[in-house]
């Protein structure tokens, strides 16, 4: 599979600090590919995103070294619009994310492709087929500001969607939400990946990230100290001293393991640790 | 089907015209309200009064008849009250009417048409135009006209914004009595709720900007090239014979301010 | 460091977000002052804290648009359009000329804008509203006219003094508002930089 995003010894620091937000980061993102990013407050997983977005430098200004590049070229030799059609991006307060000029669902969802002049005849077309995908079509008459949070989340994606994106940046879209909002936005994301989308997310809730990443990218202060298949990550004990959760299940694994139960490997799923385990008691009982 | 459902359909041809024609109108009624107001008759500016009658009738025509007597009460309030101070307290060496110590005189009398009416005319004709058109026609005629798109976002924005925080600072007024800030009593204790009301209400607004910037950024707010539009205005087909009206009678005024200096 | 200064710069996508808020903000202002029942209109805050922060010209559009969309439901506001464009203008340049950095320059400052209000806006209340504009004041300047005072000192009177007062309130809590906007946030504002302190600026 082909590199989409590739970072070539980044640093960056906001303007008027010392300390670096993301200190010499390297590594290469696969199109097609689930990337869960987690880390404590701080660690500088919202300054990743904004870095692949090119608000960093573009909108935060800032010392960037290094590179950040998108499909080969640099984030700040893109023209302003041609990343948006790359790369699609939605922030953590719905609330935020309403244009504020349009009275229906429907046309805040069409704002973007309005902007891009694209024809009055596709944007229906193509409005209609992403509130279908992200079920907000019985919502569509309404306005945007008198939605639930969950709602506003699902037209904030909507709205990006709707642009066709090959890459998603979705930076904690469910840290404001409700457990049934947080899961009508996961349905969102596990459809885009089916899609085949690339996708970067940052999340607290870390039993999403075990369930539907493919890759796991860990920050500490600044640094990314772990990047590779979930699995090996997520069951990585030594992960907590860095202050990183880990999913229940595989704490709960490891703690079995201890115990001298032999498990295949450890899970970090509820659906692993159930086959996994299940599959231990069979021998023992045999 | 979603474009026929956000267009405004209009069966009253005079509402139903171009948001422009109808600016040009509301321009030459009160380029006309001024120049009628200079046409004395002994002193007193006499026509006015007449030609105010136009306001109330376009507005029954438009079919706006109620959503216009209500805008206008604000405005009639405060031509009445002009009225009243300019022809009781302007004094002048004819005194027309005394009833006790009121003294309504001549040269107060006379200003006091001159100004209630030319902001009843002025006033009531933008009334009219606001009443029949719709501020997102308004926006999308900005933009039409050659304005900068942003322009048009800024507009509608302030008037969303204007609900949304309006509906903030109740949520913090309640939230300010609710922690015991008093908003009865006198003055200083009045004052004093002023500034916690208002201070969160700003800050909550503006930290969020930042985030706003980049998601317009994000759905292509800043890309240069030809917009497209979900929602579009048309001409009724009338704006050239409501323009020709309005420019015959501002030019029949104009004629007659001419004779009356002449004659 | 000398910074140019070009009216397109000054109108950034971060400045265009500002402008609906501080009319908004104008709006609230307005409308809690009268729900106080406080002698002032307090009707510019919004005005004032965007042409604090973003400058001059953003500051009179947003004075401007303000009495344009409250002239929506009442026109008579359209007459004092240059009296709040006037506002935005002259304290986005006393903004600029970082004339809000110690206390002696703040009464300077406050002076001058409350001095262009009155100026700007008692030919407006004369001229067109024959001194009665049927708001807080108008009271005490017919009271006064009844009296026998000459109607411009009548109205530069009383509204000189509301006004100073009123200039006074909505500065303080623009200032206020912005002390407490982090300094990465500050710098992206055309005269946001004037309010970042320059002691510590660094370990922010």
């Amino acid at each position: 599979m082909g590199i989409v995003i590739e970072f070539k010894d980044v640093s960056y620091s906001y303007p008027l600090t010392k300390e670096p937000s993301i200190k010499n980061l390297n590594c290469k993102l696969e199109k097609g590919k689930f990337y869960g990013v987690i880390g404590k407050n701080g660690s500088g997983k919202t300054t990743l995103c904004t870095l692949i977005r090119g608000f960093a430098p573009s909108f935060y200004q800032g010392v960037l070294e290094g590179q950040v590049l998108i499909e080969g070229k640099p984030t700040v030799d893109h023209g302003p619009g041609e990343l948006s059609l790359k790369i699609g991006y939605v922030f953590q307060n719905p609330f935020n994310q309403i244009s504020g000029v349009k009275e229906t669902v429907f046309e805040e969802v069409a704002f973007g492709l309005e902007n891009f002049g694209v024809p009055v005849d596709e944007i229906e077309r193509r409005v209609i087929e992403v509130m279908e995908l992200t079920k907000i079509s019985h919502i569509a008459e309404k306005n945007p500001f008198e939605l639930s949070g969950g709602q506003q989340q699902r037209v904030a994606l909507a709205s990006i969607i709707v642009l066709k994106p090959d890459i998603l940046v979705i930076d904690e879209p469910t840290s404001q939400l409700d457990p049934e909002g947080t899961e009508s936005v996961f349905e969102i994301i596990d459809a885009l990946k089916r899609e085949k989308k690339t996708i970067i997310l940052v999340e607290h809730k870390i039993d999403l990230i075990a369930e539907y990443a493919d890759d796991v990218m860990v920050l500490d202060n600044g640094e990314m100290i772990r990047f590779g298949p979930k699995q090996a990550i997520l069951s990585d004990m030594s992960l907590l001293e860095h202050g990183i959760q880990l999913p229940q299940m595989a704490i709960l694994g490891n703690e079995l393991v201890k115990q001298g139960v032999k498990l295949d490997y450890i899970p970090i799923t509820e659906k692993q640790a159930k086959e996994v385990i299940g599959r231990t008691l069979r021998k023992e009982s045999v | 089907m979603w474009r026929e459902k956000l267009s405004i359909k209009k069966d009253n041809a005079i509402a139903a015209l171009y948001p422009s024609a109808k600016f040009l109108i509301v321009c030459l009624y009160s380029f006309c309200s001024l120049i009628i107001g200079t046409i004395k008759i002994e002193g007193y500016p006499f026509f006015l009064i007449p030609w105010f009658l136009i306001v109330p009738i376009l507005c029954a025509a438009s079919g706006v008849w109620k959503n216009f007597i209500k805008a206008f009460n604000k405005v009639l309030f405060i031509a009445v009250i002009i009225f009243v101070v300019q022809s009781l307290f302007v004094p002048s060496e004819t005194i027309i009417w005394q009833i006790g110590f009121i003294k309504v005189y001549e040269a107060g009398l006379q200003s006091a048409i001159v100004l209630s009416f030319s902001i009843m005319n002025i006033a009531g004709m933008f009334i009219w135009m606001f009443q029949t058109t719709e501020n997102k026609e308004i926006s999308r005629a900005l933009e039409d006209s050659g304005m900068n798109y942003k322009v048009a976002y800024v507009f509608i924005s302030t008037l969303q914004m204007i609900e949304v925080l309006g509906k903030s600072s109740k949520t913090i007024m309640n939230a300010q009595q609710a922690r015991g800030v008093e908003t009865e009593g006198n003055i200083f204790i009045r004052s004093k709720a002023f500034f916690p009301s208002m201070v969160p209400l700003i800050l909550g607004a503006i930290t969020n900007t930042e985030e706003r910037v980049l998601t317009l950024e994000s759905k292509g707010f800043d890309v240069k090239c030809k917009k497209t539009h979900l929602f579009e205005i048309e001409k009724s087909g009338k704006e050239k014979l409501a323009a020709v009206i309005a420019i015959l009678i501002t030019t029949l005024v104009i004629i007659g301010r001419v004779l009356a200096w002449v004659l | 460091m000398e910074k140019r200064h070009s009216i397109k710069d000054d109108f950034s996508m971060l400045a265009l977000l500002i402008i609906p808020i501080a009319v908004a903000v104008n709006f609230v202002g307005g409308q809690l002052a009268s729900l106080l029942k406080l002698p002032f209109y307090l009707d510019t805050i919004g005005t004032i804290f965007a042409a604090m922060l973003c400058g001059p010209w953003v500051g009179a559009v947003a004075g401007t648009l303000t009495n344009i969309v409250t002239g929506i439901a009442n026109p008579v506001n359209f007459a004092f359009i240059p009296v709040n464009l006037l506002v935005g203008l002259v304290t986005g340049f006393l903004s600029r000329k970082n004339m809000f950095s110690v206390w002696w320059k703040w009464i300077i400052a406050m002076v001058l804008m409350a001095l262009t209000s009155i100026i700007s806006a008692a030919p407006i209340v004369v001229l067109v509203f024959g001194g009665i504009t049927g708001g807080g004041t108008s009271l005490i300047t017919a009271t006064a006219m009844a009296a026998g005072a000459n109607i411009w000192a009548a109205v530069l009177g009383t509204e000189g003094v509301f006004t100073v007062v009123d200039r006074i309130i909505s500065f303080f809590i623009g200032y206020f508002v912005i002390k407490v906007i982090p300094a990465r946030t500050l710098v992206k504002f055309g005269c946001g930089g004037n309010y970042i302190r320059k002691d510590n600026s660094t370990s922010i």
